[in-house]
């Protein structure tokens, strides 16, 4: 046992001294565990895309007069696949290889089961888009900026409430075997009963489904004026495309797995009109959110800026400011990696940023606080294969993970 | 009440007429093998993304190669069938690797499972290296004249549905009247039957086993192309789940039997659309539980034949 013991601490990178900044290996690594295959391959690409946009912002930086040189960051990136067993190879994987943080894991679902693994080395985790209710809490070390579903989701029902008060029949569908899905299904299903309106139909799929002739020809029986959805990306995709097909002409309102460009191939000109809630606007129009749009402009022409890239962006920067933070304050001078990961997470916790998602900042217990939200429909162009997010509402929000983030000292 | 019921059929028929199609091509390999294909999930996804490529369709390769695709794009009915055509022609490459070698040596049958699983999942892990695992959809324009849906008293079906319907009774019918009626056809029925008295009656039993593997990865292909039209390549794993239910429907229906496959097929999707649309989550628990229930009654499936042993 004690020999095991002297080897686990070997195996351990935490002890060891983070390398001076001068040193020929002074680049910290920051891991991310991303869905590259998978169902959720659809989201990863988009965060990918958002770090490497990041990553070039960061390297653009340059020092101020007076200040020392910026910490170099170096990134390692994992596929996390698109399941549990998969995500939390690649958290232990790279809090093996002794990362200093980590961003990540791409579904909520692969969040509660990888995060814990982070929290108990110590390793700090931001979460660039993990809505799910509970995220944070699971330990101290865990902070995500993406606002969670309760505080965006109610918006885009009010907006169809909003359009068309007539509205009584509603139909829900959701991924029963999918912790977001659920989390956001009831927030939406409360959402409509503070509103007087109880579901006449209420459809649960699994998250590998991709037919929905049954539990569609189901719901179209009750006769519903608005369709609720809280499934991920390629099944919703083939639902708003079928629920078309087959007839249904009222409003659809989705939720936040449905929140990325990659649906447009899929359900393509059905996408159409559909309502969605978001916690980025590519029409914001802030300093770093023009550079965002301007890198992503130069390094993918044909995509439009979506909330997932966005948020990945975010993730990097809040991570990259506060290391550097850290190494003005001389938080990572003669530490170990188990010191530096502590004093960042104090640190990332304490700052304010300037996002091209707004000014955020965090509670202390790693929840966002955001001030403005927004409410966009997609318009699909004229071949059907490519749209936008037009924004049609922005709201501002207070209290829980919304209210007031105000702009950085800069 | 009656389009209610009109409508359960056709939702049923719908989903079951792919089951069917899928435990027709695992019925080719075990009547003539005795031995379960489990490669021919992957070869649904594999006929899948050809029919898509064939049409025109562009990939990405995880970013690898975007845009890439071929410079000339076929129609959808030629695309469909030159996929299944290639599946088909796939599917003898894993006899060949994964079957062949064991049955020169007189392998347990329980090795060929291990060898075929093995084979679909150096497929599916292939089509991700050159495909990506990133979704493709076939464009709107696919099926171009024919309607979203169409409205058969008061029931609704998507018109891609019917077709994927249609193309299966076609498969089905085709399948059935040559084996019944052609000589090569008899000739695969006799090596079902007893391969060393065939072998015996001048057949030539390896090729007739050619012919089950090349006929079934082309079911499978016609399989993936038809749902990939219908609802997307989700990635290259979407074969996997039709080939476990195709797998329900061989045992459901009676191990080698082609009438016990379509009847199979068919009461495994009746069964999915009888789920009530509140617990349409549980739809996969409920077929399979009738599944549990009628082997319980009738271990040798619908319309197998019981097992004799010679001694």
């Amino acid at each position: 046992m004690g020999g095991l013991a002297v080897l686990g601490q070997q195996a351990d990178p935490a002890a060891k001294a983070v390398p001076a900044a001068d040193a020929p290996n002074g680049a910290l690594t920051i891991g991310g565990v991303i869905a590259l295959t998978g169902n959720a391959n659809l989201y990863g690409q988009d965060q990918r895309l958002g770090i490497s946009l990041a990553r070039e912002w960061a390297g653009s930086r340059r020092r101020q007069p007076g200040e020392p040189p910026l910490r170099p960051l170096h990134f390692q990136l994992q596929d996390g696949g698109s399941d549990e067993a998969t995500a939390i190879a690649g958290f232990n994987l790279l809090i093996r290889q002794g990362v200093l943080a980590l961003i990540g894991p791409t579904l909520s679902q692969q969040a509660f089961a990888a995060d814990p693994i982070a929290q108990r080395r110590g390793v700090p985790v931001v979460a660039p888009s993990n809505t799910a209710k509970g995220i944070p809490q699971i330990g101290p070390f865990i902070s995500r900026v993406s606002a969670q579903s309760s505080v965006i989701a109610p918006l885009s029902i009010s907006e169809a409430l909003r359009r068309d008060p007539r509205i009584r029949r509603v139909a829900v569908f959701y991924s029963q075997d999918d912790a977001f899905s659920t989390s956001e299904t009831a927030i939406f299903q409360r959402t409509l009963r503070a509103r007087g309106l109880t579901p006449v139909s209420v459809q649960r799929t699994q998250l590998a489904d991709n037919d929905f002739q049954i539990p569609i020809t189901a719901a179209l029986q009750a006769d519903p004026q608005l369709v609720v959805i809280s499934i991920q990306a390629v099944g919703g995709g083939n639902l708003v495309r079928q629920l078309r097909e087959l007839g249904y002409r009222g409003a659809i309102v989705v939720g936040n797995g449905m929140n990325t460009p990659n649906i447009y191939p899929i359900c393509q000109r059905w996408c159409d009109g559909i309502l969605i809630a978001q916690a980025y606007s590519p029409e914001l129009d802030t300093p770093v959110n023009r550079t965002f749009r301007n890198l992503l402009r130069g390094s993918s022409p044909d995509r439009s800026p979506s909330q997932i890239t966005a948020q990945a962006f975010t993730a990097y920067q809040v991570l990259f400011e506060a290391v550097q933070r850290l190494q003005r304050r001389g938080g990572l001078e003669n530490v170990n990696l188990g010191q530096a990961r502590k004093a960042l997470m104090e640190e990332l916790l304490a700052g304010q940023y300037d996002t091209p998602l707004g000014p955020i900042r965090f509670t202390p217990d790693g929840e966002l606080v955001q001030g403005q939200f927004y409410v966009a429909q997609v318009r699909m162009d004229p071949g059907g294969r490519s749209g936008r997010f037009a924004l049609v509402r922005e709201t501002g929000v207070s209290g829980g993970a919304g209210g007031s983030a105000s702009p950085p000292a800069r | 009440m009656i389009e209610a019921l009109l409508q359960t059929l056709l939702n049923g028929a719908a989903s079951g007429g792919v089951y069917a199609l899928v435990a027709l091509g695992y019925t080719l390999v075990f009547s003539v093998l005795g031995v379960i294909n489990f490669a021919l999930g992957a070869l649904f996804s594999l006929g899948g993304y050809l029919t898509y490529l064939l049409m025109g369709g562009r990939i990405s390769a995880n970013g690898g190669l975007p845009g890439w695709g071929l410079p000339q794009g076929l129609s959808f009915t030629p695309a469909l069938l030159l996929a299944a055509l290639l599946t088909g022609l796939v599917s003898l490459v894993v006899e060949r690797l994964a079957f062949a070698p064991l049955r020169r040596r007189r392998a347990e049958p329980l090795l060929y499972l291990i060898t075929s699983l093995g084979a679909g999942l150096v497929l599916v892990n292939l089509l991700q290296m050159l495909m990506g695992a990133e979704g493709y959809a076939f464009p709107a324009t696919a099926l171009a004249g024919l309607p979203d849906a169409l409205q058969v008293a008061g029931a609704r079906i998507r018109s891609v549905q019917v077709l994927l319907l249609a193309v299966c009774a076609a498969a089905v019918i085709v399948l059935t009247l040559w084996l019944e009626r052609s000589r090569s056809g008899r000739a695969l029925k006799a090596v079902a039957e007893d391969a060393t008295t065939a072998r015996l009656l001048g057949i030539d039993s390896g090729a007739m086993l050619r012919l089950a593997f090349l006929l079934s990865g082309a079911l499978a292909g016609l399989g993936g192309g038809l749902i990939g039209v219908s609802i997307s390549l989700p990635g290259p794993y979407m074969g996997i789940s039709y080939g476990l239910k195709g797998l329900a429907v061989l045992v459901l229906g009676g191990l080698g039997s082609v009438p016990g496959a379509i009847a199979g097929g068919l009461l495994m999707g009746l069964a999915e659309a009888l789920v009530p649309g509140d617990a349409s989550g549980w739809r996969d628990a409920l077929a399979f539980a009738i599944l549990f229930l009628v082997l319980l009654l009738r271990p040798s499936g619908l319309l197998g034949r019981r097992q004799v042993e010679k001694v």
